[in-house]
């Protein structure tokens, strides 16, 4: 596949003679997610997949180097090749996290992120014929039961599991978080009654339709999928959050090579069909490019992300 | 109903199923190739057909590379995909005494069978299928490792403490890296190497292959015992023995079936499920594990069967139940189809023109998987040493290498090999750790889950032992564990003064010394993985800790028993101790020249050493000149289609 497109695209450069040196990509871009396939990091790089051979011409691999929850991939990074031709997914609050639980082989600085290009809102998802109607009646639940409300969601120190310690202590309210691996184990839990609710994302309210409720989502303006779901603040709750994921590349690539791809990751957000399937799957698109906006992005979520971790326990 | 058939029967749709199946068998004979990462290599390609074509191609490879584990598990001891696993306890011994193509034979009808149960299942009966999966809690999947792990019983090779013992060094193994339910870093040692742990599919590899390539080159013996003359494809014996097993394939493909549906399972649990059940209700003889073909018959039908079953919490859910439907959703949803509660009804024609292509994928398997699977045959049996032994062991880096990427895991691949060489010859076999490593990771999520839910509900006993469904499964894995112990318990029973194993000779002294040292290094390794938990978070130790203690406990009983009978099992080593430590010492040294030299020049260069390494046999010069052409030319062959079409990023 690689060889023919490969070949493919030779000819159409030879033909079209427009491409100079500096134009990004100079071939295919090895597109490396540091988890299993069929997650949300995976299913939304294969989104972006046809857009970036539609928009430059040149095929966009996924490869997968899963292990330690990311720490495998973002600890090699640096030794890749930093021309372009290597990019990698990067998550938070993982990279936030991770390195303050202890040496995972990588420091949040060392990543060179350059683009951030859509986040899962956190949202309190309920099947559908659970008592809870409203937020409402999950906080009274849990005021009346200590602990006894147990949500499920996607592993620890996650945005899954910092939401919930942040909305505990918002709501003033003690629950019990199980850990699942991933998404689908989580969601599976909450199907099969074997918790109460789940702290999942919009995500799953798009998967699984008529078979659950939303009861509250932590963005800033409702989902376009869900115009019925509130949001945390509407009903009191300061919290918008979630998990984002972007791009990073070596951090031996130039300034040039970072500014390319940024615009790169830019140009298939700017796509509306792209917009819309991201929609459509409950996904939410954010746009933070290479530069201050990403630095203060960071270390503004960082903030956030630290301080619900410390509370949690998971880091001193 | 009728215009799906037709849907699934168009030649564009035909002729994918059938490049697919056959694709697929090709990528799953390889190990370390497994049905996720041939699913995944197809995507992009599926991009531009319509949803139901890129279904029906999608999973004619998934289920061609599930039956493709089959060969590699029957030829070389090595399960190609995880799921084959139970195939090399009784294949490998099947093959060894030459009846390898019959294995082969048992191997592909079994499958075919287990894959139309599967189809059939999720054509009829997915919906309720699926709601009856979500009744599975973590409790229920704990109590399922531990029903697999009573297979350590059968499979301790005659000696049930050293298998216990090997099994808890495998859930050791399983607990290195990063700690899925509490992000903590366990046992890496401060290494970053170890941090992602140990990758299931590599150290299967390494585990079961690389013990083979050392007693391949050890001796000039034959790799497998060739049959007197060619038998064609032994199929009427085949079909003979099917018919024999007609309870158990039927048996195998509903457990199959039914396991798949549980989303996160998967093949290899199924074939272990299944294949503890055909061996425990098994009359006849051999006994499983040294080669009756019933053993083939229930792991592959169940295998083939998750490939239906799985699809069923993926399309009526919308969660995959096994990892390459988590692929093959993904796939979907790029082709903008919602799988989930309403797909069934909105988007019937793309869920039943792909069952029905499903259905044909696995009718085609027949005499496509027949066909390579007489070839694979062929080649291995009659294949010199010289030749063999570089390929398979190029094969097991590469593969090894192109699951994450990773060098570091072709060394932790031959080193595991390594120990599990020494260990099987000091009595541990190596299927107990496999076990271990594959269940561990399962038994220890389940059980801090539950713990957690118990804890908050205030019924620990309830939650592990209240529930009806729990009960059930505890109550097999009670009557599978005593099961091997059930004729000499009637015998103790019934003639008090005859107890087998006690007539058995007094080892001589050196013997006794070697079990000695095994046993005190497992000693070792069982307190220093009490040392390391001790400093974690209780959520994070409470599973290695209680293992280590265990495993401290059985080492201790061994001691004991070794003292008080004198009794050692063993197997002696045969063959030439240069050869033995040459094999890994060329193996690791090439993981650290492929970066120095490249990948394609250092592995030609592994070739070579290797097939020095293993040639017993007098070569004239035109005969090495053949030789090295084929080796050298294997090679190039596969590194380009790892690094073209399979888009591994070789270093």
């Amino acid at each position: 596949m690689k060889l023919t497109s490969t070949l493919m695209a030779l000819t159409l450069t030879a033909f079209a003679s427009v491409a100079s040196a500096e134009d990004f990509p100079k071939g295919s871009v090895d597109y490396i997610i540091p988890f299993g396939p069929g997650g949300e990091s995976d299913i939304t790089a294969r989104f972006q997949q046809p857009f970036f051979e539609k928009l430059f011409g040149e095929q966009m691999v996924v490869n997968y180097q899963p292990g330690g929850g990311g720490a495998v991939g973002w600890s090699q990074l640096n030794n890749m090749a930093g021309d372009g031709s290597v990019i990698m997914g990067i998550n938070l609050p993982h990279i936030i996290i991770k390195p303050e639980q202890g040496d995972v082989g990588f420091k949040t600085d060392d990543l060179a992120a350059v683009y951030m290009f859509h986040y899962t809102p956190d949202a309190i998802v309920v099947t559908a014929d659970s008592p809870y109607k409203t937020l409402q009646d999950l906080i009274d639940d849990a005021k009346a039961n200590p602990k006894q409300v147990i949500f499920s969601g996607s592993g620890k120190g996650t945005a899954n599991h910092l939401a919930q310690v942040q909305f505990d202590e918002m709501a003033g309210i003690e629950s019990t978080y199980v850990s699942f691996k991933g998404t689908g184990a989580s969601v599976t839990a909450l199907l099969g009654n074997q918790v109460k609710a789940a702290w999942g994302y919009t995500t799953v309210g798009a998967a699984q339709g008529d078979k659950v409720r939303v009861l509250a989502v932590a963005m800033e303006d409702r989902h376009p999928a869900f115009p019925d779901v509130p949001t945390f603040r509407e009903l009191g709750f300061d919290m918008v959050s979630g998990a984002y994921r972007g791009i990073a590349v070596p951090n031996s690539a130039s300034e040039e090579v970072r500014t390319q791809v940024s615009d790169a990751i830019k140009a298939i957000n700017a796509d509306p069909e792209f917009q819309k399937q991201m929609l459509d799957g409950g996904f939410a698109l954010v746009d933070v490019g290479y530069g201050a906006d990403m630095d203060a992005f960071i270390s503004e979520k960082a903030d956030g992300y630290l301080n619900a971790a410390r509370s949690a326990g998971i880091i001193e | 109903m009728l215009e799906f058939v037709v849907g699934a029967l168009s030649p564009l749709n035909l002729l994918l199923a059938l490049l697919g199946v056959a694709a697929g068998t090709i990528i799953g004979s390889i190990p370390g190739l497994t049905a996720t990462m041939a699913v995944a290599v197809l995507v992009p390609l599926t991009f531009t057909m319509s949803p139901d074509s890129a279904l029906i191609l999608m999973g004619a490879i998934y289920t061609g590379a599930i039956y493709g584990g089959a060969y590699a598990a029957i030829l070389l001891n090595t399960p190609g995909t995880p799921s084959a696993i139970a195939t090399t306890f009784d294949g490998y011994p099947m093959a060894k005494r030459g009846d390898g193509d019959l294995a082969v034979s048992v191997a592909c009808i079994s499958s075919v069978i287990g894959g139309l149960v599967g189809a059939l299942a999720l054509l009829l009966l997915a919906p309720p299928l699926a709601e009856a999966a979500l009744a599975f809690g973590p409790v229920e999947y704990f109590w399922l490792a531990i029903f697999g792990l009573s297979l350590i019983a059968a499979l301790s090779t005659g000696d049930f403490l050293k298998g216990v013992i090997g099994a808890c060094f495998g859930l050791l193994l399983a607990m290195i890296g990063i700690s899925e339910t509490s992000a903590e870093v366990r046992f890496t040692f401060g290494s970053n190497v170890l941090l992602g742990g140990v990758e299931t599919v590599s150290a299967l590899i390494g585990l079961y292959c690389i013990p083979v390539l050392i007693d391949l080159v050890a001796t000039p013996d034959r790799h497998l015992k060739a049959p007197e003359q060619t038998r064609g494809f032994r199929l009427p014996e085949a079909f003979r023995l099917l018919i024999k097993n007609k309870v158990n394939v039927i048996r195998s493909s509903v457990v199959g079936t039914m396991v798949g549906a549980l989303p996160g399972a998967g093949g290899s649990i199924a074939g272990l499920v299944a294949y503890s059940e055909a061996r425990r209700t098994n009359k006849g003889k051999p006994s499983y594990g040294e080669g009756n073909p019933g053993g083939i018959v229930a792991t592959e039908s169940a295998n083939n069967a998750t490939v239906g079953g799985g699809f069923i919490p993926t399309l009526v859910l919308g969660i995959p139940g096994t990892p390459p439907d988590a692929v093959i959703l993904g796939a979907l949803l790029v082709q903008g189809v919602r799988t989930g509660p309403s797909l069934f009804a909105d988007g019937a024609s793309i869920v039943y023109t792909f069952i029905f292509g499903l259905l044909l994928a696995t009718v085609l398997m027949l005499p496509v998987g027949l066909m390579i699977g007489r070839f694979a045959y062929g080649a291995i049996v009659r294949a010199p040493k010289a030749a063999l032994v570089p390929v398979v062991a190029f094969m097991t880096v590469i593969g090894t290498f192109a699951i994450r990427n990773s060098l570091s895991d072709i060394a932790i691949m031959i080193v595991l090999g390594v120990v599990g060489w020494v260990a099987g010859k000091r009595g541990f076999s190596v299927s107990p750790i496999v076990l271990g490593l594959i269940l561990g990771r399962i038994a220890e999520q389940g059980f801090v889950q539950s713990w957690t839910i118990g804890d908050a509900i205030g019924n620990l006993w309830g939650q592990f032992f209240g529930r009806p469904l729990s009960m059930a499964i505890i109550a097999l894995t009670l009557l599978t564990f005593f099961y091997p112990f059930l004729p000499r318990l009637k015998q103790i029973v019934s003639r008090r003064e005859e107890t087998p194993g006690h007539d058995r000779e007094r080892a001589a002294r050196p013997a006794i010394m070697r079990d000695l040292i095994a046993l005190l290094i497992a000693g070792g390794i069982a307190l220093l993985a009490l040392q390391q938990s001790a400093h974690l978070n209780p959520e994070a130790a409470v599973f290695p800790r209680t293992i280590a203690m265990a495993m401290t406990a059985f080492v201790c009983l061994a001691l004991l028993r070794l003292a008080l009978t004198r009794h050692v099992t063993e197997f002696a080593v045969e063959g030439s101790w240069i050869r033995i430590t040459a094999l890994p010492i060329a193996m690791l040294g090439a993981v650290f020249l492929f970066p120095v030299l490249g990948f394609g020049i250092a592995a030609a260069l592994l070739g070579l050493v290797l097939t020095v390494i293993a040639q017993h046999d007098k070569y004239s010069a035109k005969s090495w000149t053949i030789l090295i052409l084929s080796v050298t030319g294997v090679i190039a062959a596969c590194t380009l289609l790892f690094s073209e079409v399979l888009s591994v990023p070789l270093p």
